[in-house]
Order: structure tokens, then sequence, then C-alpha cells
């Protein structure tokens, strides 16, 4: 494996573990995401592995070579780790090739040309931060980080500030850069439909403990708990053979006649479909139609039995 | 269970060990003089005067020292605020002007200014000379003694009223536009708005601009001694060199010790409970139309502190200087000139230096111990001058046994060190603001890319913050040009400067003679304000 996460422990109090004894691993060249809710130390899982802050128990192994564990702490300076923060932090006073090849060793500065051209910043490198766009300044970072040739790129909600109409491009943008310079990377991230465009694998983190790793097909179709299948888009209750069980609103086909009748609350318009949310058993329930319904019509639905998700009776609880 | 290793002391050590370490041993240094005034009450000899003090000084110090504060926040707050608020929310012409000279009165030391207007109020004056020969009937009610606290207190209004003003006017420019566009929308009118918005918004602001007023007038020497009003610095002098009655002086300067911590921490508070975590406007405000009818109170507004603050005590110095010019020895002038910018240059210097080392550490560090030295090490501009120059010779004549330190009384080495303690917080102010600016990301992005805490200082920190630097050095060599009492207290012999030339002639009445120096020091701190106005401008500060 090429980075190895064993037993890794981090707390700021002893009493509250932010990370309790994760374990994972990541092949070389794949692009992982980290999701999970805001404050459940995700940040601080990358800062870990950059080594902005130590691990208080476990150890971290990044190609064959041992970077925090009890007896051995590697500075941020030493490791191999590049780290794109969630606010594009370019230095004020430094136009962008000065930015990018900041602190730079000279046997890397041959690949400034080449990352200027991946980045499409030919034109702009003397340019301040203040004169760059939003999408301009994530692509610098992101040759400030690859011109390196770091062993991980770590980055850190890297989408977030980004407006809509130009969030998509830029992660394709990314996702070739990555996938050209073979850079194994993790990428956290809150937006589900990030993780599944471009991820390899997702990790999915709750409440200090990875709840689920798997690639994105299988976390959808086959979460592990109710939280992976929450979390990771609508989820619909329904009772079957007197036992619940769970599909996606996409599994829900509408029908002429069904003992599953919908009564149909709103019809959302979304483009090329229409999502519909109504009651199902007493549940909310959502799917997908060509066309809408007038509220309070009275919609059957049908799913195949292949489709429903089981989870164990705790389960029930969280969808309350 | 999980066994926890996190206690181990190598997950916990500081890797900026050593940073801490320093920044604790300078911090000592600079805290003994202070500490030294308090631990000598315990060790001093001789008859226990408190019950004395107590019962007779301290009521009345108190009292006028009280009724002088109250006036003086009340008129500076009046100058300070309402200027501010014109300049920030409105468009008139000479609004930029007015921005640039209502600093301008920084430029006059209270001192100074109070020689100034009771020489021009006196019998001799020029308002009185003229109401005399021009006015005789309305001259018996101008005919008075002007040396009163309440006069002494609206001049040190009008010299204390820009720390109100540039407090008022970033808080009002931070603010902006939003929230008054949408106290018109909610129906309130320009007054409420004032009041039940961005007054209460900027409390926070104005309490620690008027904060600073408070302190200059515990510390304000020069003035009060000449107006003879008793407060508690003139006490601790007039003990010290009237009566030298050392332990008395100690003990009223113990006193004021307190009352500043307790001020101190009643500032905190106050600041902590009205502290808004408003959306600042990042955008430039759009600045409001102002009708005819309200120009005339602008212009008015804004010119009344201006005039009062700036003109008419400069206008004045300069007709005294250019008659009193041929009795000036001008090598005398120029070498007191040459004192004066070389102690400021010094002190100025090492505060920067001092203040940038102290706030990088508490970044770098992230740790209490330096959040706790850096508040400590601001204590010193609280603390009234008299007390920082009788700490340091309590100090050094305390350790005199062991390093011969009494020499070192007088020299230029205890007077430099006396205005670092005193003046370290004005110049750490932009530079602790400057830094709070830069995201958290700029350390880590730093420390990824292979940057020592040095390396990161060096390439990073010093140029983005450089500005910042040149505003502190700006900001306190203009005080230091000013300072008075710890000059008087620790020059070494036969050293003079400006300022203490200026307060000798004008303690002796020559006013004239003493308005040449005065002139001097006005002049070069006014250019050094504007250069500093030009700079925060440039660095958009404030819209």
């Amino acid at each position: 494996m090429y980075l190895e996460v064993k037993d890794l422990i981090k707390y700021y109090n002893p009493n509250i573990q932010l990370i309790k004894k994760i374990n994972f691993s990541v092949n070389k060249g794949e692009l992982i995401s980290f999701i999970g809710e805001s404050g459940c130390g995700k940040t601080t899982f990358l800062k870990c592995l950059s080594g902005l802050e130590k691990i208080n128990d476990g150890q971290i192994i990044l190609n064959n070579e041992v970077l925090n564990d009890k007896v051995t702490y590697v500075k941020p300076q030493k490791r191999k780790v590049s780290y794109i923060f969630q606010d594009y932090p370019l230095f004020p006073h430094l136009n962008l090739k000065e930015n990018i090849t900041f602190n730079l060793d000279s046997i890397y500065e041959k690949n400034l040309s080449y990352m200027l051209s991946l980045t499409n910043l030919e034109n702009l490198q003397f340019r301040y931060p203040h004169q760059l766009s939003g999408g301009e300044q994530q692509r610098a970072c992101i040759a400030r980080s690859l011109i390196r040739e770091p062993d991980l790129l770590l980055m850190d909600e890297p989408f977030s500030n980004l407006d809509n109409s130009i969030k998509e491009s830029i992660i394709d943008e990314i996702y070739k850069i990555i996938r050209h310079t073979k850079t194994t990377t993790i990428l956290v991230t809150h937006d589900i439909k990030d993780a599944l465009n471009i991820s390899d694998r997702i990790l999915v983190f709750k409440a200090g403990i990875i709840q689920q790793y798997a690639d994105p097909i299988k976390l959808y179709c086959e979460p592990a708990n109710c939280y992976c299948a929450k979390i990771l888009g609508d989820i619909n209750q329904i009772t079957f053979d007197h036992e619940v069980r769970f599909i996606r609103p996409e599994k829900l086909k509408v029908v002429d006649n069904s003992d599953y009748i919908v009564l149909v609350e709103k019809s959302y318009f979304q483009g090329n479909i229409y999502k519909i949310k109504g009651i199902l058993e007493n549940l909310p329930c959502h799917f997908f139609s060509k066309k809408p319904y007038p509220r309070n019509s009275k919609v059957c639905v049908s799913f195949k039995e292949k489709d429903l998700i089981f989870f164990d009776s705790l389960c029930l609880s969280y969808f309350k | 269970m999980i066994n926890l290793v996190g206690n181990n002391n190598f997950y916990v050590k500081n890797e900026n060990k050593w940073w801490i370490l320093v920044s604790i041993l300078i911090s000592f240094f600079i805290l003994l003089p202070i500490l030294s005034v308090f631990l000598k009450n315990f060790f001093q000899d001789g008859e226990n005067t408190f019950d004395y003090i107590w019962s007779t000084l301290v009521l009345e110090y108190s009292l006028s020292t009280i009724y002088l504060i109250f006036l003086t926040s009340f008129f500076s707050l009046i100058l300070g605020i309402f200027p501010a608020w014109y300049i920030s929310l409105y468009k008139f012409p000479l609004r930029n002007f007015y921005d640039i000279v209502l600093f301008l009165p920084l430029a006059i030391p209270s001192y100074i200014m109070s020689f100034t207007y009771s020489d021009i109020l006196s019998f001799t004056g020029p308002i009185q000379s003229f109401l005399r020969n021009e006015l005789p009937y309305i001259y018996p009610f101008f005919n008075k003694d002007y040396l009163q606290i309440e006069i002494l207190s609206i001049l040190l209004g009008f010299a204390l009223s820009p720390y109100v003003y540039s407090v008022s006017r970033i808080s009002f420019s931070l603010i902006g536009t939003a929230y008054f566009n949408l106290s018109r929308n909610l129906g309130l009118s320009s007054l409420k708005i004032f009041y039940k918005v961005i007054l209460p918004l900027s409390r926070p602001a104005i309490l620690s601009g008027l904060f600073l007023v408070i302190m200059e007038v515990l510390n304000e020497y020069g003035a009060v001694k000449y107006f003879g009003v008793n407060t508690f610095t003139t006490g601790i002098f007039k003990a010290w060199f009237s009566f030298g009655d050392v332990k008395t002086s100690i003990q009223l300067a113990s006193i004021l010790l307190v009352i500043v911590f307790i001020l101190l921490r009643v500032e905190k508070n106050s600041t902590k409970k009205t502290k808004f975590h408003y959306k600042i406007n990042t955008k430039s405000n759009s600045l409001i139309d102002l009708d005819k009818r309200k120009l005339f109170t602008a212009h008015i507004i804004c010119i009344f502190p201006f005039l009062f603050g700036f003109v008419v005590p400069f206008l004045h110095i300069l007709n005294n200087s250019i008659m009193a010019i041929k009795t000036i020895n001008i090598s005398h002038l120029f070498e007191l000139t040459l004192n004066s910018i070389l102690i400021s240059f010094l002190s100025a210097f090492l505060i920067v230096l001092l203040a940038t080392f102290f706030q990088y550490c508490e970044r770098l560090t992230r740790s209490k111990v330096t959040g706790a030295i850096n508040s400590l090490i601001s204590l010193g501009y609280a603390i009234p001058g008299a007390v920082v120059g009788l700490g340091i010779i309590i100090l050094f004549t305390s350790i005199n046994y062991y390093f011969d330190s009494v020499y070192l009384i007088g020299t230029l080495f205890t007077l430099v060190y006396a205005l670092v303690i005193r003046f370290l917080a004005v110049g750490k102010s932009p530079i602790k603001s400057s830094l709070e600016k830069h995201p958290k990301s700029y350390d880590e992005t730093g420390k990824i890319l292979g940057l020592n805490p040095l390396g990161l200082f060096s390439k990073v920190f010093f140029p983005i913050n450089i500005s910042a630097m040149i505003i502190a050095f700006i900001i306190t060599f203009v005080d230091l040009m000013k300072e008075l009492p710890i000059t008087l207290i620790l020059r070494p012999f036969n050293f003079d400067t400006l300022a203490t030339q200026t307060y000798e002639f004008a303690i002796e009445e020559m006013l004239a003679k003493s308005s040449v120096y005065s002139l001097v020091i006005i002049l070069i701190g006014a250019s050094m304000l504007i250069i500093l106005k030009k700079i925060i401008y440039k660095n958009n500060y404030v819209s």
C-alpha cells in the first residue's frame, strides 16, 4: 500500500476523541474522497497527514516511510505532501509565478512551464492574486502543489468557494491534472456530488470512525448503514413482506396499479425531470417522474425486490 | 480500552518552545520596572504614611482626576464621533481634506495646547487685548482666570479627540452603508439610525478610543501642572521632587496602578460583552449625498475640531515663533531637534522590533503563555510615564548592590528602556491588527512548502506586514516626540529634547520662546501624520 493509516487517534481533549482509531490504506495514484458533516474532523485528519497536527496514537506510513507514530514525527517541511487549502492562500505580495515557485527546490523548476500550461495559467503568471478570479487562484494553488511532485496531494474543500457556474469545469480540470500527473490524492468535501463524480473510492466519516470505505457505486447501492445511505442522497422507507426496507427514489417507478400509493405533496421541476415529494405509508417519500402531479393526487409506485436495502433495526431511529 | 499515549511528552511538547522561552525572558525584562513599584511598597523602610495619604491626598487627587477624566471624555467623544459619522457615511465637498486634517490635533501635545490657549486667553493675549481696546463694554465678562479644570478638559478634549475620531471612523466605515440602508428601509430617521444602530455597533471601538483618552489624561503632566490641577501624576511628581518623599510617591503610583488595572479590566469586560460579530462590508461603500441643509452642519462639525484643535494653536505658535526666533539659539534648537529625533527614532525602532517579535511569537506558537505575555506588555501604555520612570529608578537602585546599576540612571539606556515599556502597546496595535487579517492557512502553506519559522517570517509575514510596521513606527514616533514625563525624570544630565525645553520655557512663563520648540514638534508630527494617512489610504484600511 502507498499510504497506510493504522489505528490513528487524534484529540485535543483526551476525553473527547475527534478521530478514534481509524485504519485505511490508499493505492498509488488513487483519488480518495473523505466525506462527512462539518466539524467531524475531516480537516484535522488532513492536517495529521500533512504534519500540521501531531497524532496522539497510531501510525501514518507514506511510500514506505513512517511519517508519524509513537517515536517518529516528520515535520511538515520535510514531508513530500502538498496541501490545497479551502481559502486558496496565495501570498498577496507575490505574483502568480512567484507564488507557484515559492521556496521551490531548483530540481523542480523544470516543471514550471508544464504546470503553467497544464493549469492554463501561462498568460497570467505576472498577475497578483487580487487580479485573479476564484478559479484561477484555485488552479494556481494546484500548480503550486503539483510542481514539487508530491507523494501525496491533500485538498481541503477546494470547491466550496466556487460559483456553481464554474465549479463543474474546475472539477473536470483538476481531475484531468491529477490523473495526468498520477498524483495520489485525498479530497475532503461535504458535497457528495463532487465525491461521486471524481473519486476512485469514498471514505465516509462520522463520530470519529470510518463508516464505510468503498467505491462510489458500491457505496451508493450498498450503503453500510443508515448514515451512509442518507449522506449519499434521499432514501425512502417502505414495508415489504411485513419488514422495513429502504429504497432510492430513482428505483421507484410510476405504475398504473400497485399496493404502494403515494399521496403527492409537491412536484419539483428539475429541468428534464420532476422530483415528486409525497407521503407513503405515513412517511415522507421521493421519486422521479417525467410529468408533474397535482397536490393531493394519488400515484401508484412499484420497485424491484433486488433494489431494496436492509438495515438493522437500530437504523430506524436515525430516519425518525 | 485504547491505551492513549497522547500525554507522552513527545506529543505534547511545543515545537516552538524556544520562541516561548525568549518571549518570557524579554517580557520579564519589560515588566520588571512596573513590578518593582509594587514590590517596593513591601520593602520600603521608614514611617508608614499610607493613612496620611489616604485621608488627605488620595481623596483630593481622586476627585479632581475623576472630574477631569469625565469632562475630557465627554468633549473628546463629541469632537470625535460626530465628524467621523459624517465623513464615513456622507459625500460632501472637502470630505477628504477633513479626513486628513482631523488627525492633526494629535501632532500638538496636550501640554503645548494648554500653554498656547492659556496664552491666547490671558490678560495680555490677543482676545482680551482686542476686547479691552475695541469693545470695552463687554470686556469685563471676558476678564477671567481661565486656568480652570473645565477649560483644561475642553483643551484636552480637542487634543485627544483624534483617538475617538480614528476608531469611530474605522468602525463606521466597516459597518458601512448596508446597515444604514437597511435601517432606512425599516423606517428609521437618520438620528435614530445613529443612536439605535450605528452607535451600539460601534460601542466596542468607541470604548477602546475612550480608554486611550482616559489613559492619556491619567498620564498627563505638563498641562495639569500648568493649570494647577492635582491629579495622581502631578501628586507623584510633587511628592517626589518637591517634598523628597519617595515613599509617598511610590504609594501614590501603586494606587494609580491599581486604578489602571481596574480600568483595563472594565474596558476588556465591556468590550467583550459588546463585541458584535457583524458582517463587515467588504465592498467599497457608496457614500450618501448630503442635502444643502445638512451640508452646513457637516462643515461646522468637521471644521470645529480642526480649527480649535490645530489651526488656532498652530497659528498662535507660528506667530509667537516668528516674534521669538531672533532670541533663539538656532544651533541649540537644531541640537534639541536631533536629540528628540534620535530618542524617538531609536525607541520607535526597538518598539516595532519587539512588538513584531511578540505578535509573531503568539501567532507562531498559539500558546496561552505568549497570549498572556502580549496582554501584559500592553499594560505599559496604561501606566503613567511618571510611574514607569519611578519604576526604572527603583529597579536600578535596588539591584545596585549586584550590578553597580545606579550609574545607568540618567543615561540614554534607561530613557529608551522606559520609553519602550511605556509605548510598546502603541506600536503593537497596528501590527496585531495586520497580522490578524492574514488567514492561518498562510502559516500552514508556508510550512507545507518547507519554511521554518524564521523563513516564514522573512519570506511571507515581513513583506506582507511591512506597511503595518511602518504605520506602527510613525504612530510611535509621533507619540515619542511629544513625550514629557519620562524624559523629564530619566534624561541624562544636560540632555534636553524639544518637549522638555518647551515645558521648561512655558513653566517659566516664557511662552513665546517655548513656541519655537513647540512648532518644530508640531511640524514633524503633522508631516508624519500626513504620511501615515497616505499609507493608510494606499492600504485601503478604510473607505
